[in-house]
Order: C-alpha cells, then sequence, then structure tokens
C-alpha cells in the first residue's frame, strides 16, 4: 500500500535540502565559511532534473511532432 | 580527545555540538579522521577535511556538482546520526569549516552558555517531520459531484445558451478552486494545530517543488515538531489517525524520524552579528 508508514530515516535528495543543507546552527564570522547559496542548489537541481526529464521524454515517447490545427 | 593539527591544506569541518563524550564508532565507518574536541565542557565532533575539497573557491565549484551535494550531505547526515545514538546534539548546517582547531574552540567559547541552554532544552527530545501531499485530481473527485453549489451551477449550463453556459464554466472553475483550497488548508491546519498539542516546539517550513520532491503530487504542508522521547507514541498514534481521516481525500502524509533537531537548535539569544 502506498500510506504505509515511511518512518525510516532515508536520507533522500528531498531531506538533504530540505535538512541538512538548510537548516542547522548557522555561526557567522571571519573564521567560518558556511554554505548559504541553499537556493543555488535549488536551481542547479531544478535545471538538472529537468534536463533528465527531457532527455527521458526525447529518448521514450515517439516523436509526434506539432498538433497545430490549421486556422 | 584529540589534539590534532591542521596542516597548511587542511579545515576543519564541524558536524555537531553535544555536552557528553560522544561514541564515535558509528560514525568513523562512515567519515575518516573523525574526532572531538572538548572545550569549555563541549565536545564537537569534526573532521578534517581538504582544502582542494571544501576551501571556498572549490566548495563552491563542488555545490555545482550534485551527485558530490548528495553524497557529502549524506555523510553529514549520518555522521550526525551517529552521535545521536547516545548523546544529544545541535546539529550544524552542511559545510560549517573552520580555518584552525583554536577558531572552533573561540567559537564554542563564545556560544558555550548558549548551546548548554539549547542542549538543556533539547534533552530527551528529537524532531520529527511531517509533510503533507496532496493530489489534486482525488480531492477535487472526491467532492465535485455531491457539492450542492457545484451541482447547482452544473445544472445550469446543461440549460443555459452557449455563451451563457462558457460564463458559467469559469464561475464553476473557480468555485472549485477555492474549494480546493479551502480542503487544502484546512488539511494543513488541522493536522499541524493537533500535532503542535503534543509538541514543546513546531515550525513550519518552506513548501518544496515537485522537482525536488519527486513525486507526482503537490506538497501542501512541511512541518517540524520537537516531541518529548516518551510522546512519541501518542504523536505517531495522532498522525495514523489524520492519516486515515484524510486519505480518501488524496492527501497523503508522511511522517519521519527522529532527526537530529535542525529546526529547534536556533541560537537562542538574539545576536547581530557581522558578517
Amino acid at each position: 500500500m502506498d500510506n504505509v508508514v515511511t518512518r525510516s530515516k532515508d536520507v533522500t535528495l528531498l531531506e538533504i535540502l530540505d535538512r541538512v543543507l538548510d537548516k542547522g546552527v548557522v555561526i557567522s564570522g571571519d573564521m567560518v565559511i558556511s554554505v548559504a547559496n541553499v537556493d543555488l542548489i535549488y536551481l542547479g537541481l531544478k535545471v538538472l532534473l529537468s534536463s533528465v526529464e527531457t532527455m527521458e521524454q526525447l529518448r521514450g515517447a515517439p516523436f509526434a511532432g506539432p498538433t497545430q490545427e490549421p486556422s | 580527545m584529540t589534539d590534532i593539527q591542521t596542516t597548511e591544506n587542511e579545515l576543519v569541518y564541524l558536524y555537531c555540538v553535544t555536552d557528553k563524550e560522544p561514541g564515535l564508532e558509528e560514525a568513523r565507518s562512515l567519515v575518516d579522521n573523525l574526532y572531538f574536541v572538548f572545550h569549555k565542557g563541549l565536545y564537537a565532533v569534526a573532521g578534517k577535511v581538504e582544502k582542494s575539497e571544501f576551501g571556498e573557491q572549490n566548495l563552491k565549484r563542488n555545490l555545482a556538482d550534485l551527485e558530490w551535494v548528495k553524497t557529502k550531505a549524506s555523510m553529514h547526515e549520518k555522521t550526525i546520526e551517529g552521535v545521536m545514538i547516545n548523546a544529544c546534539v545541535i546539529p550544524f548546517k552542511f559545510g560549517t569549516l573552520f580555518n584552525t582547531e583554536d577558531s572552533l574552540k573561540a567559537m564554542l567559547e563564545e556560544h558555550a552558555e548558549e548551546f548548554k541552554a539549547i542542549l538543556i532544552k533539547l534533552e530527551n527530545k528529537g524532531e520529527w517531520g511531517v509533510k503533507i501531499y496532496c493530489n489534486i485530481e482525488r480531492l477535487k473527485a472526491s467532492f465535485v459531484n455531491n457539492e450542492p453549489e457545484i451541482l447547482e451551477i452544473e445544472y445550469e449550463i446543461n440549460s443555459s445558451s452557449a455563451g451563457k453556459a462558457y460564463l458559467l464554466k469559469k464561475k464553476r472553475g473557480e468555485l472549485i478552486k477555492r474549494m480546493l483550497n479551502k480542503k487544502i488548508n484546512k488539511c494543513g491546519e488541522d493536522s499541524y494545530e493537533l500535532l503542535k498539542e503534543l509538541s514543546f516546539e513546531a515550525c513550519i517550513n518552506k513548501l518544496l517543488p515537485r522537482e525536488v520532491t519527486e513525486r507526482e503530487d503537490e506538497m501542501v504542508l512541511n512541518s517540524g515538531f520537537l516531541v518529548g522521547n516518551d510522546e512519541v507514541g501518542d504523536f505517531i498514534n495522532i498522525v495514523d489517525t489524520l492519516k486515515m481521516y484524510y486519505e480518501s481525500e488524496g492527501f497523503l502524509i508522511d511522517c519521519t524520524g527522529p532527526w537530529p533537531p535542525y529546526n529547534f537548535c536556533g541560537l537562542l539569544k538574539e545576536r547581530v552579528q557581522s558578517g
């Protein structure tokens, strides 16, 4: 069943982005470099995922061509 | 306690802070060079990393590499979980780096009292995450054929001229949208408020897009709860009840934990920091 509790803590990409990269104590100061550009990673991720998707579409689906109605 | 000196090419990577001597056996199997620094009554669990990998410029480059991020962020998480087995921890954000062990100690010194207060607050508690997803089509199907208001418009559409029917269809669409929103908000709010009652603290986080969740349905609530270890059973029972109640409307409730308390370890005192 799809609604079985997933209480296991698989460190999925989702949880990585949601917790490890985005949360936790942040100390600022000269001696510390802390990853602040989470949005940048989201962005990179989106680009990567969407390109994968596009590739799959190109590979998987037979090319249907534009279905424009003549007007 | 160890006294490893960083070389020119190394940085100190901080994972978490605890007030009990941490058992590192579990985490050492994942990360090389893991050790702890004891200072001001606190143990900082840290590791040596190479500048060629974590130095500012190189880190920026590596962050663009999703596989690298996944691997390193998983290691970060698992390391903290390993320490969490027998100690209460303050997890630090991924990529918290110091040039030397002395600068790490200086940070501990500056925040020692706050860290101790946070650790007392976190004692015997764990973070649980509750995310709710909604299959919009299923939710729509659950009410669209039995809401009197919609049925009424439907009836009117069938007995109207084409022009009027067009406008009525538009009106129906807007009504459905409003009802969807109302039901989604109700599910999210009710669930959050109920679970908050059983928690010491609760927070609502950003909703994540489908590209990130890799799911077909939409995330409609992303929340975190700080739950006492004795209350976990009750908490999960409530989650299960909510699941049963909302499932038929197309909602899926996903509960995970216990996590390191990433969401509940904010520094207590407000500090304006130069940075």
